[in-house]
């Protein structure tokens, strides 16, 4: 039993609490208690991951105690290779979000308690190892979410809103039809809610009858996970409320969904559809990787004809998210590892490219790169505001895949790995690298090249705040790009595990 | 014999106590000449009353289940349970009825009289246990129900309603009633163990008249609880009914109808004759139907009351999916359902009550902004309304988890699908609400009028239960687990 996982899981609750209780008018403290409660959790994390084992496969730290006893529903907690960089990466977005937070003024302390609140669910995501709270924990996140893009957001913040909570309670509902279903499966036994015991594929010949037809069960709740998981990665064709929420949220909610929750779903994909389900996961493999394929090129499209520069990094994130589906259908040692990689390379980038479109916004409050009726928008840039540049530029390459950057390593180990298994598929998906930088590239021209109007010169330069939260992406853009070692190693064995899994399926 | 059937009394406490507390209530009610402080002291009788009810109820939870008076009723924990959240649920009702104006100035105290007549009659439905009681519960419970619903007197919407309620209930109890002439007919028996004993047995024209006549019987218990086909009178007596007498409507008869069908289905068609599957599939159809319709109905509903009105027949599906599951998981996740139902209804209409008061209309536009007034309230509904809609960590997450368990149990996949779309349809109006009171800009209202401290705290007090059952339910769960309903034979 270790408390490590309570303490960053309840850490986040215990700051929100403090936040509440602030006296009305303590903005300023409010807000540096928001500050202490996440700098605080990813110190812990950090000290989480220096005690991780990176030897060992299995689940490590768990923690255990029973919740519901009639129904065998364990408030179990743990964490393995591969949810320990989705744990660093969740502790070190929030903390930086608090910081690009600082200028919110309407509601400061309800603004800072949801987000804390955001934090502990998305933690809770990422640690449970009992299927009942992993649901709760889930859920439990959109209500946050709901009002942190519906009061902060933009102009249609609240169809946003709307749209985001029913899409993804559609998808979660549905699994958690599955999740019931799983427990009877297995005979309400101890382990029925246990995500661990569940996996290993024991449902390979079971049959329901739904609808008056005999289906697989394997098959048939296989799709239901799928189509919980599909919605929040997301994968084409359920990718349309991204668009919506992304341009609605604040800048920190923003980063927060792409840089975070659209993880959950990939990760949903590796801890549970995959390993309860390997047969059918491996069965789907092709659709997957297609609808992946269809992802990344449709997301990249998508992405070239937007003049809202956040829309446009909106619809990358479904490109590359695209990617991170490729990679876990290519069922491979290189694939999962580029995927999880991915995950947390695209964290750390597309994070970068929303924080700097947030910088950007506060001062010229829009975001257009062509206006609607079609003057310039923002254009010259690059002449004006030379700190801004650099650091945009960093993101933009490592979102490109610039060698050198971190992009770049995780997309080529999916290259990798898919292409033993798909060739075609992934030479479509290489033209998907291409029109990644065609997009990136042409908005940069327009955006930061030209003569600055008087607009863009009357912007002023990042402030120090803004330069000290974008300094730990820089590094770890950069780092993990030349040297991406720590965290493979992290997630290897664990990876393996599932690899050697899913081969046995094959 | 007599005295065996005297003796039976002492099991009979809470219901004579409730019987005693209208009688009080009318006496008093009489009695009294100065008008508010009659209206103050009868509340006071009538919460006593009730708590004194309760007390007695909890004291026959424990006890061994049996039928009394020749078996025309049975005091099970299942029975005694749903009366309990009966009771709790018209307790919570009066504090509505004394905050609310729709039904002060013009009347005082009445409504308590005839909410706790329409207890009594639902206590005696939940515990029926032949046609005649059974019948005998309906009767009592609608009656008085068609003149709660025009208590608002000069309004010409509540007229209308209780004029509609009036002859949609008296046709639907003669339909009953000629359901059980027939039944009686064929069995000869108002038992229920009876008629169970002989069902097996029946064939041909028999059987075919067996199932026609249940049918007719179901109509009687499908009105009252408003199932699909014979809701349609449902919204519009909720939207005309004064609003404490509509969340009144939305818990006591509708629980009491579900018990009774729970009873119903599990005493007479707990085998796999042909006519419990017809029974079943029947029930299937009623149940997917009416969650659907009253689901999608309540979508674009401007009034805040006919959307509860509609929420509430999407609830009686989900019950009624608890019902199909005919086993001892299936009525445990009705009570818990039952019970966080109660709350979420009482704290909504609550909010609304106090919304109507000050603006006269129950209309979704007049909650606009409410967080910035009264954040309290406004957050309280918000959780409910995710609760409703079935959102963990909220009761009525776990409210619905058990039912679809219970379903998943018996292999009823379909359904459950079905319940689960039908959880995003029901998400969908009420975030409409919960974005209206929480993201809309206020319009600069005033303080609600009635939004006392104690409001505040009544309010308050009816959310706690929901996010405190949504997280530490096993406890109450397995409270029901024992809650077994008893067959007689």
């Amino acid at each position: 039993m270790s408390g490590i996982l309570n303490l960053i899981l309840w850490l986040p609750v215990v700051g929100m609490i403090g936040v509440l209780v602030t006296p009305k008018g303590k903005d300023q403290l409010v807000r540096y208690i928001s500050l202490g409660a996440t700098a605080l959790t990813f110190i812990v994390t950090i000290l989480l991951y220096l005690r991780f084992d990176e030897s060992n496969p299995n689940v490590q730290q768990v923690f255990q105690v029973p919740w519901i006893e009639q129904f065998h529903i364990n408030y179990a907690l743990g964490i393995d290779g591969i949810s320990l960089p989705m744990i660093l990466l969740t502790g070190l977005l929030f903390f930086i979000c608090i910081l690009s937070s600082w200028t919110i003024t309407k509601s400061v302390k309800a603004y800072f308690a949801l987000l804390l609140m955001l934090e502990s669910s998305v933690f809770g995501v990422f640690m449970s190892l009992d299927f009942f709270l992993f649901y709760v924990y889930w859920e439990v996140m959109l209500l946050p979410m709901f009002f942190l893009i519906g009061i902060w957001g933009g102009e249609n913040r609240e169809y946003a809103a709307v749209k985001f909570f029913l899409y993804t309670f559609f998808g979660s509902i549905v699994m958690l039809v599955g999740i019931i279903a799983l427990y009877y499966a297995t005979g309400k036994g101890p382990d029925s809610f246990s995500i661990l015991a569940l996996q290993g594929g024991h449902f390979t010949d079971m049959t329901v009858n739904v609808f008056g037809t005999d289906f697989s069960f394997e098959k048939l709740f296989f799709w239901s996970m799928f189509l919980g998981f599909a919605i929040k990665v997301p994968i084409f064709p359920f990718h349309t409320w991204l668009p919506h929420a992304h341009v609605q949220a604040p800048t920190a909610v923003s980063v927060i969904l792409a840089g975070v929750l659209l993880k959950m779903g990939t990760y949903g994909f590796l801890r549970i559809a995959f390993p309860i389900f390997p047969s059918a996961a491996v069965e789907y493999s092709t659709a997957i990787a297609i609808l992946g394929v269809i992802s990344v090129i449709y997301g990249a499209f998508c992405a070239m004809a937007q003049n809202d520069v956040k829309k446009l990094v909106a619809y990358s994130s479904v490109s590359h998210m695209g990617f991170v589906m490729m990679g876990l259908a290519a069922m491979t040692i290189q694939g999962m590892n580029g995927a999880v990689l991915q995950m947390f390379n695209h964290g750390t980038s597309t994070a970068m490219m929303f924080l700097m479109i947030g910088v950007i916004y506060e001062r010229s409050h829009h975001r257009w790169i062509v206006r609607p009726d079609g003057t310039k928008g923002y254009g010259g840039i690059a002449a004006h505001l030379p700190r801004y540049t650099v650091v945009f530029i960093i993101g933009m390459f490592a979102s490109l895949g610039l060698p050198g950057l971190s992009g770049f390593i995780s997309e080529a180990l999916i290259f990798l790995g898919i292409y033993q298994r798909f060739t075609t598929i992934t030479v479509i998906a290489v033209l998907g690298l291409l029109i990644g930088a065609a997009y990136l590239l042409w908005m940069y021209k327009r955006m930061f090249f030209g003569e600055p109007s008087d607009e863009v010169k009357s912007y002023s330069d990042m402030n120090a705040r803004e330069v000290f939260y974008m300094v730990p992406l820089c590094i770890a853009v950069i780092v993990f790009g030349v040297y991406p070692a720590p965290i493979l190693n992290i997630m290897k064995s664990s990876v393996g595990q599932l690899v050697e899994l899913m081969a046995q399926f094959q | 014999m007599k005295l065996a059937l005297l003796a039976n009394i002492s099991f009979y406490i809470p219901e004579l106590i409730a019987i005693l507390t209208m009688c009080s209530l009318l006496f008093f009610e009489a009695a009294y000449s100065d008008e508010e402080r009659k209206r103050t002291f009868v509340y006071i009788v009538g919460l006593i009353g009730l708590a004194v009810c309760m007390i007695m109820l909890v004291a026959n939870l424990g006890t061994e289940p049996k039928s009394l008076f020749a078996k025309a009723v049975v005091i099970d924990n299942f029975s005694t349970s749903m009366k309990m959240i009966m009771v709790l649920g018209t307790l919570g009702t009066f504090y509505i009825s004394y905050k609310s104006n729709d039904i002060y100035e013009s009347l005082k105290s009445e409504y308590l009289v005839m909410a706790v007549g329409v207890l009594v009659g639902g206590m005696l439905l939940a515990s029926a246990n032949n046609m005649l009681t059974l019948y005998l519960g309906v009767e009592t419970l609608s009656i008085l129900s068609y003149v709660m619903t025009s208590m608002k007197r000069k309004d010409s919407l509540s007229t209308e309603a209780g004029m509609k309620y009036a002859l949609y209930g008296g046709i639907t109890a003669g339909v009953m009633l000629f359901g059980i002439s027939h039944l009686y007919g064929i069995f000869g028996s108002i038992h229920f163990a009876e008629i169970a004993a002989a069902i097996p047995a029946l064939e041909g024209a028999k059987l075919t008249a067996a199932i026609v006549a249940f049918l007719l019987f179901f109509v009687g218990l499908g009105y009252k609880v408003a199932a699909f086909p014979f809701h349609m009178w449902s919204p519009d007596v909720y939207q005309g009914s004064p609003i404490p007498v509509t969340a009144f409507f939305s818990i006591v008869p509708k629980l009491a109808g579900i018990a009774a069908i729970v009873r119903v289905s599990t005493t007479l068609f707990g085998g796999d004759s042909s006519m419990s599957l017809t029974w079943i599939a029947f029930l299937k159809v009623t149940a997917i139907m009416t969650m659907t319709v009253g689901n999608i109905s309540a979508l674009n509903q401007e009034s805040v009351k006919r959307m509860l009105a509609f929420s509430s027949i999407g609830h009686v599906g989900m019950l009624l999916m608890g019902v199909i599951v005919m086993n001892e998981m299936g009525t445990n996740a009705i009570l818990y359902y039952a019970l966080i139902y109660m709350f979420m209804t009482l704290t909504a209409f609550l909010v609304t009550c106090l919304v109507s008061n000050r603006y006269g209309s129950d209309k979704m536009v007049y909650f606009r902004g409410l967080v910035n007034e009264h954040p309290l309230m406004a957050i309280s509904f918000t959780i409910i309304l995710f609760s409703l809609a079935g959102v963990p960590p909220f009761g009525g997450f776990i409210a619905k988890f058990n039912i679809i368990s219970a379903a998943i149990d018996s292999k009823l996949y379909t359904i459950s699908f079905i319940a689960a779309i039908n959880s995003v349809i029901a998400l969908y109006y009420y975030l409409r609400l919960a974005k209206t009171m929480i993201l809309d800009p206020s319009d600069g209202k005033d303080q609600l009028r009635g939004a006392s401290f104690v409001s505040h705290l009544v309010v308050a007090g009816l959310t706690i239960p929901v996010i405190l059952l949504g997280i530490f339910w096993g406890k109450i769960y397995h409270l029901y687990s024992f809650a077994k309903l008893y067959i007689d034979s």
